[in-house]
């Protein structure tokens, strides 16, 4: 895959213009919260010290600095409070409709969550719509692993769907 | 006697696409600045703070203050540095120079700030936006460009307060006649509603003039203590009297309003830089909020005060935000005509409030004393307030 432009990074991985989070372990403390979505679950840090949930997940508690932090599973179904709907213009790397949505997922603190509806029309959401998880595949990268080599680290991330009805 | 923070003089270049670099822009930027106060050369400048956002990204230049320094030839002994708040960047240099010159640990600085946004390919500079925002979690959304976020809270505003898109159509149109004759504005065309109303959609309800455009662009201003600036200068001196900068949320999940048209920490910014000025917001006699939307607009005058909350779109619809209304509003045409550098902005704010309090505005508020400064910066992440008065704070 030549580089227009730049020949030098024919092949390379330039990271500063990936527009997913580098998720592998080597370069990520929540990689468990993508390791999770793997395996469908939406989860986020609780503290074990003083019980606060903070979304999205991090390596202290927000409230009482304490590093003792659990996973926790999150719903992974609500309901549209508002949303919006791009079909002309769409950013490079999205599809158009590019719809978001605050939805409620009816605990806090993911009470009005901010996020893209896929697998969705234009035209056809609803304000109070049921809407649900949906998983998704995006492009591995390339990690250097020392004398293990380069391997291809295998990606998810996630938006919500309507739920059929 | 207490060392008291002024705004000297200030430039903008022309702003727009420009067929520049960015260091050409800041050049550009510092000798229009020095025109303006003809006494001041680069030698009494003694420090320099460049707010820019995009240099690292867009022109792979990142230690931005050091190469701004020795372009426009100066050499800074106190402060060379430079801030990355995107659109609250100008402002937040003018905020650090007060402090700086107030303390008396620098005389007189530079702040300066700029963006070259335009790259050889279009698709980068939106691309790229995905930096301006939470990346990993908002940026992945689908939400580095804008205009979804200030859709929903339009839509949150049109529910819970009944406003309508002729309120927001005429935010712009204001903005847009206000910027008509502004040599250096992006956009210098004179708007009708019609015109405004009829626009093409850009993510519903936001249409086109709702949106300010992506722009290149740099100002600078010279930010000195009283007694130095009467040795400059025989106009009024213009004091920074208060300043706050609010930060309750960096990622929109985390929001502080009961929802996305209801802005505490606009509130709280305002509220505390009302109080650090010693001024109510009956005391604002022209203003430079945020309008990187309509929207922003109508829900910024809620929260400073100048309406009830909730009759931001009644106090734009009527005209309240025009010259002659009660708080006249973005008199240089704002960021929806001016553009939206994002460093420059706030500098962009501070010289025309400047003018204005000088008698020297091209759209003049007569009698303004006192004046106000806004930016929103990211997903609705900041707010960052500076009012201005022709006295010091007693
Ligand atoms: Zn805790």
């Amino acid at each position: 895959m030549a580089v227009a432009g730049i020949p030098i990074l024919e092949n390379l991985y330039p990271a500063t213009m990936d527009m997913w989070p580098i998720e592998a372990k080597e370069f990520n403390r929540i990689w468990p919260f993508y390791e999770n979505l793997k395996q469908g679950r939406f989860t986020t840090t609780k503290c074990k010290n003083c019980g606060h949930v903070a979304y999205p997940p991090r390596v202290i508690c927000p409230n009482c600095y304490s590093e003792n932090l659990e996973y926790i599973d999150l719903p992974k179904k609500g309901k549209v409070i508002v949303f919006s709907e791009e079909v002309r213009g769409v950013p490079l790397g999205f599809e158009s409709p590019l719809i978001h949505a605050v939805v409620d997922l009816g605990v806090d603190p993911v009470r009005r969550l901010l996020t893209r509806i896929v697998n969705c029309p234009a035209g056809v959401l609803k304000r109070g719509d049921e809407v649900q998880l949906s998983v998704f595949e995006i492009p591995a990268i390339p990690v250097e692993k020392g004398k293990a080599g380069t391997i291809m680290a295998e990606r998810v991330f996630f938006a919500f769907e309507p739920v059929k009805k | 006697m207490a060392r008291k923070a002024v705004i000297l003089a200030g430039g903008q270049c022309k702003w727009g696409v420009r067929e520049a670099h960015l260091v050409d822009l800041f050049q550009e930027a510092a000798k229009i600045c020095l025109d303006d106060i003809p006494a001041l050369k680069p030698k009494n400048i003694d420090g320099l703070i460049v707010a820019s956002s995009y240099a690292g990204r867009c022109s792979f230049q990142v230690n931005t203050a050091p190469v701004v320094a020795e372009r426009c030839g100066l050499k800074p002994t106190s402060i060379c540095t430079r801030v990355d708040v995107l659109c609250a960047g100008g402002s937040t240099g003018i905020i650090l120079a007060k402090g700086l010159v107030e303390s008396g640990m620098a005389d007189i600085i530079m702040v300066a700030g700029g963006e070259k946004l335009y790259t050889p390919q279009k698709w980068e500079v939106f691309y790229s936006e995905l930096a301006s925002v939470d990346h990993d979690w908002d940026g992945a959304q689908g939400m580095g460009l804008p205009p979804p976020f200030f859709a929903l809270t339009a839509q949150e505003h049109m529910i819970h307060y009944g406003t309508k898109k002729e309120d927001l159509a005429s935010v712009s149109v204001a903005n847009y006649n206000y910027a008509s004759t502004n040599p250096v504005a992006q956009m210098q065309k004179a708007l009708t509603l019609e015109e405004a109303m009829n626009a093409p959609t850009v993510v519903p309800p936001l249409t086109l003039y709702d949106c300010c455009p992506i722009t290149d662009g740099a100002a600078a201003c010279i930010i000195t203590t009283d007694e130095i600036a009467k040795k400059f200068t025989d106009r009024p001196l213009v004091y920074i009297r208060g300043t706050a900068q609010v930060c309750l949320n960096s990622v929109s999940a985390n929001f502080p309003g009961t929802h996305l048209a209801d802005w505490k920490h606009t509130k709280i910014a305002g509220e505390k830089a009302y109080s650090s000025a010693k001024v109510t917001p009956n005391d604002i006699k022209v203003a430079q909020t945020h309008d990187c939307f309509s929207i922003s607009e109508v829900i910024e005058v809620e929260e400073f005060g100048f309406c009830k909350k909730g009759e931001g779109g009644q106090f734009c619809g009527s005209k309240q935000i025009e010259i002659g209304g009660k708080v006249p509003v973005n008199t240089d045409g704002g960021l929806l005509a001016c553009g939206h550098p994002f460093g420059a902005t706030g500098i962009r704010q501070g010289i025309e409030i400047m003018k204005q309090l000088q008698g020297r505005a091209r759209h003049q508020v007569k009698d303004a004393d006192i004046g106000l400064t806004h930016n929103l910066s990211g997903a609705n992440a900041e707010h960052t307030v500076l009012i201005y008065g022709r006295t010091p704070v007693k």
